[in-house]
């Protein structure tokens, strides 16, 4: 049973953001990247496949050279090996662009299953998962919380959670699924785990190893394009109501919720 | 009497009492050499430094029974009963040379050291009979009547309670019997032996046959005596060998600070899941605990019902470790050490129960607070923490093992280097109004004021750190904090056994610290503290730490600091473990508080060496408390019974603690906690 884990490295979620003065995107400098949580669902299923079944576990991720300590979290939390897509080319694509150069990559690599994040937590977009499906063939299924993977290995049954209750669906493999939390519990990577990773091995893609032309991906290869970035407004500061006792205090409340706030 | 030619059954007495003892001394050598060869299993640790210092300390922890009579007080006497029969024991020991002498030499008596000695010491020998018999008997009181917790019951006790008593008792009628058949040999002033000698002769007990129950007195004592050495390596008594050697082998770092793991990069395993994974002081430990139960009365995990009883840890690692050891040495005698001891442990098919989980539950791993207590109380200075600490180290490093809630911790101190997970580039906003220099931008002071991840993202310890600053700034302190570089310090990470973690933590923060050239930092943590002042040592990191209530003491008795407005209050105060027991800082809170005009400082009862853990620390500030009480509600019970206005501390952590505890006991009418700090603000003029 061999899986491929898709991960993105994005911003820790505690991060201060800061956007870039021209609007074009946001200051990178100074940020702490971490594996994007819901993907790291993907790597702890794998893990999981592979105790079961046997077989291995990869992981695909596309970025710069800061993205190897990504990837080495995943490597030390037991993944095999791994595929680092790092070419200047890739930079700025859409969902589109990007699942375009992954689905590439994925050509060269064995998979019964594909695992995406339900969504990356930096641009929510929540589309990579499903455009690779596309462009793969495969069938998906987004957003599972439980897998069961038939012993022959051809097919699975997954659950996702929808309104009111859940949904089981039968998959054939290879497919492709995003996950979500309730999965599982993401592994803390053990001190041995996390000095083997140094040594797994890592390979580097960039766009003629994937045999691609720079216009299919990155900016050039993007159906989407950002414009602009903005901040959210500055929230004001929180109002105390000074004063003696509910009788004085509730009314200035009422008189500030109709008239400031006019929610009432 | 010529006790040495005296014949039974036409043998003379030399003869037999030589086979007597060297029988004796055979089991005796051979149980000694086993628990020798088991001891040899454990790792290596260089406990021959500073050999000077250690024999002193030895000896006066030993000779004075320092080691029992420190904690005398009027509810635990104990102490003064073990001091009378050690003492006891001296004098005898020292008559028993004579005693076994004279089977082999004709004549041999204390005339040898002179009249006077041979005069005095027989009523120095009676008195301290006496004195034994006493201790004795109050021993068996406490174990069979009084029943104290910390005391088990066993027939072991009772056994050598009952040799002891009979060498006393045998004492006495062997100088009864001799004062009668030989007045020379023992002097009239051994006032029990002639009242014993009276006592025969009233009976009308024939000389000949007082010669004969003397002989028979002098057998039965000498083979109470051969008995009792066969039987203190099989028993707690052990330690009358081995207390010596354990305090010679106590550590001489400081105890806030925890053995580090040297070769990360090397290693294959991490911390301890195998018995002889311990080192060999770690194992004298076990064989030298003599189950006084000290620790365990002064646990806070034991006193508020968890399964930790740091007591029973040590004996259950003891029986362990005798019954894995045998099949370690297998037939080689313990020549192999390490990684062959195991090895050898798979082929010689030991199946008895794993360290961890079998003979130390991981719920005892995980009730630790690390307080420091146990080690603290311990007579024979057994070192606790650091066994739990290892195989903590084992179960978080080897396998990731540990409570569920502990790994965002890890996580939030990885991402953003503090245990909250708050985003690290907002560790200063608390400071942004306050006018504070940051290194980065001004590295010219005087001081690091370490702030700490308490104080620096904890809304209510924020306050405190306000509250250090204004009295930085009126006593006109040159200082500068890290701002968003600082990171935690480590220290729960470290006691939790993510020993990885707290290296990468410690070693980037020794770098920042060494960039700026900073020689003097003052944190109000106890926990920052300890580790930057004992345990960044370990990696190169040399800085004077103090702490804000030394600090604060000193910039008072300088008269710098004058605290005229009073506090008209009746305060408590409680010691923090890792001010306290690990630093000994007990007398800078208390001393600021009585300068502090109206404050009317009370004790609890357990105070300074004896104060008992709010409960957050070894990381358990992190973890749910599912087992047992709440600690801190019991340490606020300690409170409570004296009717403080206000229970201040020195530590973030304590404070949580308490306020948590005193909105759960529903007291905040009554009863408020502040640190020192914010008092020491407050009474500034």
């Amino acid at each position: 049973m061999n899986s491929v884990v898709c991960v993105k490295q994005v911003p820790d979620t505690e991060s201060v953001i800061k956007i870039k003065p021209d609007g074009s995107g946001i200051i990178t400098d100074d940020l702490k990247f971490v594996m994007n949580p819901y993907d790291e669902y993907g790597v702890e299923e794998a893990l999981k496949l592979k105790e079961k079944f046997g077989g291995s576990a990869t992981i695909l991720c596309m970025g710069p050279s800061r993205v190897v300590e990504t990837i080495r979290t995943g490597l030390a939390m037991g993944v095999d090996k791994a595929v680092q897509l790092d070419d200047p080319a890739f930079e700025g694509g859409d969902a589109f662009a990007t699942a375009k150069a992954l689905a590439e990559a994925l050509k060269g690599l064995e998979y019964d299953v594909i695992f995406c994040g339900k969504q990356a937590v930096d641009d929510d977009l929540s589309q990579v998962g499903q455009i690779l499906a596309e462009l793969l063939g495969l069938p998906h299924v987004s957003l599972i919380q439980k897998l069961q993977v038939a012993d022959d290995k051809k097919s699975a049954v997954v659950d996702r959670q929808v309104e009111g209750g859940i949904e089981v669906l039968k998959v054939l493999l290879p497919a492709v699924l995003t996950t979500q939390k309730g999965l599982n519990e993401p592994r803390y990577a053990s001190l041995p785990g996390i000095m083997k990773a140094k040594k797994k091995p890592l390979d580097v893609k960039d766009l003629a190893a994937l045999g691609l032309n720079a216009d299919s991906v990155g900016c050039n290869g993007s159906k989407t394009m950002i414009t602009k970035y903005t901040a959210p407004p500055e929230r004001a500061a929180g109002k105390i109501i000074e004063g003696e006792g509910p009788q004085e205090t509730a009314p200035k409340l009422v008189q500030l919720l109709r008239e400031e706030a006019k929610v009432i | 009497m010529n006790v040495a030619v005296y014949k039974i059954l036409g043998i003379p007495n030399f003869i037999l009492l030589a086979i007597a003892i060297i029988v004796a001394l055979a089991f005796f050598i051979n149980r000694v050499k086993h628990l020798y060869f088991i001891l040899r299993i454990g790792k290596e640790d260089d406990r021959f430094n500073d050999i000077g210092a250690r024999i002193m300390f030895a000896l006066k922890r030993i000779l004075l029974q320092l080691c029992v009579l420190k904690d005398v007080t009027a509810k635990d006497l104990a102490g003064l009963g073990h001091a009378m029969i050690f003492y006891g024991f001296l004098c005898f020991a020292f008559s028993y040379l004579f005693m076994f002498g004279r089977g082999f030499i004709p004549g041999l008596s204390f005339h040898i050291l002179g009249d006077t000695f041979a005069g005095y010491f027989p009523l120095l020998l009676d008195i301290v009979a006496l004195m034994v018999i006493t201790g004795v008997v109050w021993g068996l009181l406490r174990r069979y009547v009084v029943r104290p917790s910390r005391l088990e019951s066993t027939p072991e006790a009772a056994i050598i309670m009952g040799i002891i008593a009979s060498l006393m008792v045998f004492h006495f009628l062997m100088e009864g019997f001799e004062v009668n058949i030989d007045p020379h040999e023992t002097a009239s002033m051994a006032f029990i032996g002639v009242a014993f000698a009276g006592l025969f002769n009233n009976m009308g007990i024939e000389r000949t046959t007082q010669e004969a129950l003397f002989i028979a007195s002098w057998w039965i004592h000498c083979l109470l005596v051969l008995g009792f050495m066969v039987l203190i390596p099989y028993s707690k008594h052990l330690h009358l060998i081995l207390a010596p050697f354990n305090l010679f082998f106590k550590s001489m770092e400081p105890r806030g600070a925890l053995r580090p793991i040297l070769d990360m990069e090397e290693a294959e395993t991490f911390g301890v899941s195998n018995i002889e994974e311990f080192t060999w002081k770690q194992l004298l430990d076990l064989y030298t605990c003599a189950e006084c139960g000290r620790c365990e009365i002064n646990c806070p995990a034991h006193l508020s019902e968890k399964p930790l009883s740091p007591r029973h840890l040590i004996h259950d690692m003891k029986v362990h470790l005798l019954e894995k050891g045998p099949h370690l040495l297998g037939g080689n005698n313990g020549s192999e050490s390490g990684t062959d001891a195991q090895a050898e442990a798979a082929e010689s098919g030991y199946d008895g129960p794993a360290l961890i989980g079998g003979v130390v539950s991981e719920d005892k791993i995980w009730s630790c607070v690390t307080c420091g207590s146990c080690m603290e109380q311990c007579p024979v200075c057994n070192e606790h923490v650091d066994k739990i600490v290892d195989m903590r180290r084992y179960m978080v490093l080897m396998e990731s093992n540990f409570p569920p809630e502990i790994q965002a911790v890890f996580r939030n101190m990885e991402n953003n280097s503090n245990p909250w997970g708050i985003g690290w580039a907002t560790r200063a906003d608390w400071a942004k109004d306050l006018g504070i220099k940051i290194l980065s931008e001004d590295s010219n002071v005087d001081i690091l004021y370490w702030v700490g991840c308490a104080g620096s993202f904890d809304e209510r310890n924020k306050k405190i750190s306000t509250a250090l600053v204004n009295i930085f700034k009126k006593v006109g302190v040159n200082f500068g904090i890290l701002g968003a570089e600082e990171k935690c310090c480590g220290d729960s990470a470290r006691r939790i056994g993510n020993e990885y973690l707290y290296q990468m933590l410690a070693t980037e923060t020794i770098e920042i610290l060494k960039g700026y050239n900073v020689k003097k930092i003052v944190t109000q943590c106890p926990h920052c503290y300890n580790t930057l002042k004992n345990e960044y040592p370990q990696f190169g990191g040399d800085f004077e730490v103090v702490h804000s209530t030394e600090f604060i003491l000193d910039l008072i008795e300088k008269g710098k600091l004058k605290l005229s407005k009073p506090i008209d209050k009746t305060i408590t105060y409680h010691d923090s473990c890792y001010l306290g027991r690990y630093n000994t800082v007990y007398d800078a809170p208390r001393k600021i508080l009585q300068a502090i005009p109206g404050v009317n400082l009370v004790e609890m009862e357990r105070n300074r060496a004896k104060s008992i853990c709010c409960g957050a620390g070894g990381g358990r500030m992190w973890m749910e408390e599912h087992l047992g009480k709440r600690i801190n509600e019991m340490r606020l019970q300690d409170a409570l019974d004296i009717n403080p206005n206000l229970i201040s501390t020195a530590c973030p952590y304590c404070l949580t603690m308490f306020e948590d505890a005193i909105k759960e006991k529903d007291v905040q009418e009554t009863l408020t906690g502040k640190d020192i700090i914010e008092l020491t603000e407050e009474a500034m003029a």
